[in-house]
């Protein structure tokens, strides 16, 4: 079959679903089919060009295509007779973030008319397509109570598995992915603070902005951590980060109420790491049970230092929770062929 | 900088200046600029088009500091720094509308698209900062149809330096699709037709199973088995690059194209002669008869006096080789050169 | 070129007889042309008008259609009597195309239609005149009330117009709404005189006077302004001409037209909105028309064209199509008005009343061998062609308002400046879908 995979394009800007993407393209080229990326520019800002790459999107024609998959809003728009969605994004400063306060839509009567706009659109593209899919529970939950529509969660697969083997725990606690504020880092910085000094933090990922470099710096200086902490600020390539996961004691990961598991998580998984995370993260409760696959912390630098200590405490329970996270991820039987056949059903 | 190159497609159908489009984009990131490419779908039918030049106009593509559009109607994203490598209309509704490759019925409402079209094209082209086109057909297009002044930008290949010549055997190459308008039948005909013992080697892939096969045939029907050979499949670059650069001359007789083709470039850049034929279109903006290659008739006997040329005077053969590898820089293909112009 | 044309065909139709005369000359022009008649099946037809052509009924649903895929365009004349126009109206509704309109006012159509498609009438009424205005159409009791109420504020001009590619309206008179509603290119050309009866005599006032009339909307511009000023400028046109306004008329302006006639000294006569009949009366007894606003429109001004076919001098501004009347029929003056140059133009015709009677005749003559059947086939051809240069344009917009409909009303489309403004380069004018 001929699949196109429909995501948008923030331009000059590439990130986890770009990523996913070009796996989901690899992937359905290793099952047999026919598959193209189409990235449809779409700019947010201002909220009021909104409404008109909506229609963009909307008047685009595509032939030569026997299924589309599409994975964000508004590139799920595209019109064709065969549409799967694999929902990473809904517009959420629409919906959540709308009511939270947390939106680029004006106030007043014009910010109401985007939120209907938006709302309208969605209904449609979710009204028309086959099926629709979540890449996670919290996706599935807002999904339902915001628009009304059922769905089923697909976790996307970890794309190189055979990378993490995981190994023998190392001193350091790994905290990786993008650093930027939501992702909190610097919450690790203030727990490691608190924390016993045998504990170890190697913080290694891509910053958003130099500014989040510059703010995990500055913190390990005041807090006088430079003899415990490794910052390796940087796109990682993808050999020394796996080494970084693998070789690690446990993996911390607490992001502000993420939509889905994480990367991390799922990598840290099947590296049979343990996992330590706060309560308010979102999506990887999903993955970690607490003092089952790992520690599920209070929002605060207190809590967060109790579990980074529990990590040191006893290395067998560390490791064994480590294990049941790889069986917990297991179970879920994520991986490209399922994925892909879910997907194209 | 930050930089969109925006053209329209078809999804999975390859071709149509994906390669100046690609490398561009390659060239652009060495030199350390931020590209991305925006290839949007579009079907070329009358009742859909104008829906879908709607479309166009509504993308938001201000976080780049200039956009680069190449098929049509890529022309019609807004920007305020557009420029255009432009490389062709939508034919039907230009050139070939009073041919019989129009491919449809001539009637009011048809004639009355064309006249809709013409009229967005004439506005939306004045929009771009700079037009280039990849030939002067094209570019004497633009003029005739939109009355609108455009810069020949020629697409040079990527890596050129790959190319080079390691002597000339007695072998002429022909390196393109396997397709009717490229006429290699032609090529085999003419070979029947040559005193000396030059032979000649074709090279590609072909859509149409039917030429292939007619090929076949003539090569057989001719007894020509022994001097020519047919290699019905995508060639590598770096098999290429050897051949071209072994070989007497490159041979490359299109029917009318818009543009000199790759070929001749490749050729060129090996410092080979180019055999091509007086009805071959852009190809002559790169060909001179006697200066960098032979320019003849487009019959059998005009192309077997040539190839037999080609191999009797090996001096001259020589000559014109190098001066095929100078004309590319007299005509200033390359990509500093493209640089350059697009990013003034 | 491929014409279906629907018309009434009945021998008692102008509108047919007018149209079978077009006919005629779009296949002497070398059109195909097929004419589909419009007539109500209860309505007998006893005889035809001679259309030189195939003549089908409009319920022939099958033969229609195919004929509908091969025609080049449909042309639908539209009046306001439902019993000629049915099978127009069925048709034209699912098939848009170039509308020869016969009647600005067709209030009657419309409630002849609405009996059977009542839902569908409230809503198009609501669309066009908002629910306090919607509410009141069908509440009238007698047919007087009901023309008086409608035809100034529901005159139903749009609800047809809309639904044209093109309109061919044969005056200015009440353009504006055609010009709202419709979106494609709109023509005026005055009706082939062939079938439009004229008086005999040239008419004219008696004696030293000189009767002027000006007919069209009268908005606040300073043209009746100009003239009064230029009548008032003249001791002999004060005592002697009398200026006569037939035509829609703001209260507001009435009066100050009046005081301004007042002070001047200057005879001024405002007869308002009248019918055809009486339109023609005023026209026959005066001496000499004046349009003097600057033409909206390409194409003829109805209103001289049939001054002209009365036998009566026009006194226009030079500018457009006026400017191409011949000089032995046409006063024209400048378009910035020069009061000096029109009081003084005024006088010459006061004291010349034998001059003003050639001009007359001469405008007639001329005017009836241009304004022939020929030029309006002629006209009707050259639009078509230029309309399909705008239905490709009409259609995707169309189908995107449809695609926006499903998030929002259209309405907050058309405002949008970010969906309307890049579509410039399309000529679009944010008219009403």
């Amino acid at each position: 079959m001929k699949v196109l995979v429909v995501n948008n394009m923030a331009p000059f800007v590439w990130g986890g679903a770009e990523e996913l993407a070009m796996h989901l393209q690899s992937n359905l080229i290793i099952s047999g089919h026919q598959a193209e990326i189409l990235r449809i520019p779409f700019q947010w800002e201002p909220s009021r060009r909104i409404p008109s790459q909506m229609l963009m999107v909307r008047a685009l024609e595509v032939a030569n295509v026997d299924h589309v998959i599409a994975l964000k809003f508004p590139a799920y728009l595209l019109r064709h007779p065969r549409k799967t969605l694999w929902l990473l994004h809904q517009y959420r400063q629409a919906y959540d973030l709308f009511d939270a306060g947390q939106t680029n839509l004006p106030t007043g009567s014009a910010g109401h008319e985007l939120q209907s706009v938006i709302r309208h659109g969605d209904l449609q593209a979710f009204s028309e397509s086959a099926k629709i899919y979540t890449n996670s529970e919290v996706t599935r939950k807002r999904l339902r109570k915001y628009n009304g529509f059922d769905s089923e969660v697909l976790l996307p697969p970890v794309n190189d598995p055979q990378l993490f083997p995981g190994g023998i725990a190392g001193d350091y606690i790994f905290a990786g992915g993008r650093v930027n504020g939501l992702k909190r880092q610097y919450l690790l910085l203030e727990a490691l603070a608190l924390a016993d000094q045998r504990v170890r933090l190697l913080i290694a990922g891509p910053p958003d902005s130099p500014e989040d470099a510059l703010r995990l710096q500055e913190l390990v200086e005041r807090l006088d951590l430079v003899d415990r902490v490794k910052l390796d600020l940087r796109f990682l390539p993808r050999a020394v980060y796996a080494s970084y996961l693998n070789q690690c004691a446990a993996v911390a990961y607490l992001p502000y109420d993420e939509d889905s598991l994480g990367y991390v998580a799922m990598e840290a998984a099947t590296a049979a790491k343990a996992l330590i995370t706060t309560a308010d993260s979102g999506g990887i409760l999903g993955l970690v049970k607490h003092q089952e696959t790992g520690w599920v912390a209070q929002v605060n630098p207190e809590d967060l230092a109790m579990a980074m200590n529990a990590v040191y405490t006893c290395s067998e329970q560390t490791s064994c929770y480590g294990q049941s996270a790889r069986i917990l991820w297991e179970s879920m039987n994520i991986n490209w062929p399922e994925t892909i056949n879910s997907l194209l059903q | 900088m930050k930089i969109a190159l925006c053209s329209s497609y078809v999804p999975f159908i390859k071709g149509g200046a994906r390669n100046i489009v690609e490398w561009l984009e390659l060239m652009l990131q060495e030199q350390g600029h931020h590209v991305e490419r925006i290839y949007l779908p579009q079907v070329d039918t009358p009742d859909l088009l104008f829906q879908q030049m709607f479309a166009l106009r509504w993308i938001d593509l201000s976080m780049a500091d200039r956009i680069i559009c190449f098929r049509p109607q890529a022309h019609l994203i807004p920007h305020s720094h557009k420029i255009l490598w432009f490389i062709h209309h939508i034919r039907s509704f230009y050139d070939l509308w009073h041919t019989p490759y129009r491919g449809f019925q001539d009637d009011y409402k048809i004639s009355g698209f064309r006249d809709a079209l013409h009229h967005v094209d004439d506005v939306g082209l004045r929009e771009a900062k700079s037009i280039f086109t990849n030939s002067r057909v094209v570019a004497e297009r633009l003029k005739t149809y939109n009355r609108i002044e455009s810069e020949v930008l020629y697409p040079p290949i990527l890596h050129p330096e790959r190319f080079h010549s390691a002597g000339f055997n007695d072998e002429i190459v022909c390196i393109c699709r396997l397709e009717h308008h490229k006429r290699q039948h032609l090529l085999i005909e003419a070979l029947r037709s040559t005193k000396t013992p030059v032979n000649l080697s074709l090279f590609g892939v072909s859509s149409s199973s039917e030429y292939l096969h007619s090929l076949v045939d003539l090569i057989s029907e001719l007894g020509l088995a022994s001097r020519v050979r047919l290699d019905n499949q995508w060639i590598s670059e770096e098999e290429k690059v050897s051949r071209l650069s072994s070989c007497l001359a490159a041979a490359y007789l299109p029917v009318n194209e818009d543009s000199y083709g790759y070929p001749c470039l490749e050729a060129s850049h090996s410092a080979k002669p180019i055999l091509t034929t007086t009805d071959s279109g852009g190809v002559l903006e790169l060909v001179d008869d006697g200066v960098n290659g032979y320019v003849v008739e487009p019959t059998p006997l005009a192309l077997a006096d040539a190839m037999d040329r080609l191999y009797l005077d090996r001096a001259r053969t020589v000559a014109m080789g190098t001066q095929a590898s100078e004309k590319i820089s007299a005509m200033r293909i390359s990509w500093p050169h493209v640089m350059q112009r697009l990013l003034q | 070129m491929n014409l279906l044309i629907f018309t009434p065909v009945n021998a008692n139709s102008s509108i047919g007889g007018v149209t079978a005369l077009v006919v005629h000359e779009l296949i002497a022009q070398g059109c195909h042309v097929v004419v589909v008649s419009t007539e109500s099946r209860d309505l007998i037809i006893a005889q035809c008008h001679n259309f030189a052509t195939w003549i089908l009924p409009w319920d022939d649903e099958l033969v229609i259609r195919s004929l509908i895929q091969s025609a080049d365009a449909c042309i639908y004349q539209i009046g306001n009597h439902f019993a000629y126009h049915e099978g127009a109206l069925r048709w034209l509704f699912e098939f848009p195309g170039l509308i020869c309109l016969h009647d600005f006012y067709l209030g009657h159509l419309f409630a002849s239609w609405a009996e059977l498609n009542r839902v569908h009438a409230d809503f198009i009424l609501d669309q066009w005149y908002g629910s306090e205005l919607a509410r009141q159409f069908f509440t009238y009791s007698d047919s007087q009330s009901f023309i008086h109420a409608t035809s100034q504020l529901m005159p139903m001009t749009e609800w047809v117009c809309a639904k044209a590619d093109a309109v061919i309206t044969h005056s200015q008179w009440g353009c504006g709404r055609v010009l709202k509603a419709c979106p494609g290119p709109v023509l005026v050309v005055p009706l082939p005189p062939d079938a439009i009866i004229y008086p005999i005599g040239i008419g004219g006032s008696e004696g030293r006077t000189l009767n002027i009339l000006a007919i069209g909307h009268v908005n606040p511009n300073k043209r009746v302004e100009d003239l009064l000023e230029a009548i008032g400028a003249s001791q002999s046109l004060r005592e002697r001409a009398i200026l006569r306004l037939i035509g829609h008329i703001e209260p507001a302006v009435r009066q100050s037209l009046m005081v301004l006639a007042s002070g001047l000294g200057v005879n001024l006569v405002i007869e308002g909105v009248v019918d055809e009949n009486n339109l023609i009366k005023a026209i026959e007894q005066c001496d000499v028309v004046s349009c003097l606003r600057l033409p909206v429109l390409e194409a003829a001004s109805g209103a001289v064209v049939k001054a002209m076919l009365y036998g009566k001098a026009v006194i226009v501004a030079n500018a457009g199509f006026y400017a191409e009347l011949p000089n032995s029929c046409a006063v024209k003056i400048d378009p910035d008005i020069n009061n000096l140059q029109l009081s003084s133009a005024l006088e010459d015709l006061l004291n010349d009343k034998a001059k003003v009677r050639r001009m007359g005749a001469e405008a007639r003559r001329w005017a009836s061998e241009t304004f022939t059947s020929k030029h309006y086939a002629h006209q009707l051809i050259a639009l078509v062609a230029r309309m399909h240069s705008v239905i490709p344009i009409n259609r995707a917009l169309v189908n995107i308002c449809l695609m926006y409909r499903h998030w929002s009303p259209v309405r907050a489309f058309l405002d949008s400046p970010e969906i309307m403004h890049p579509l410039r380069i399309f000529d679009i004018t944010g008219k009403d879908i």
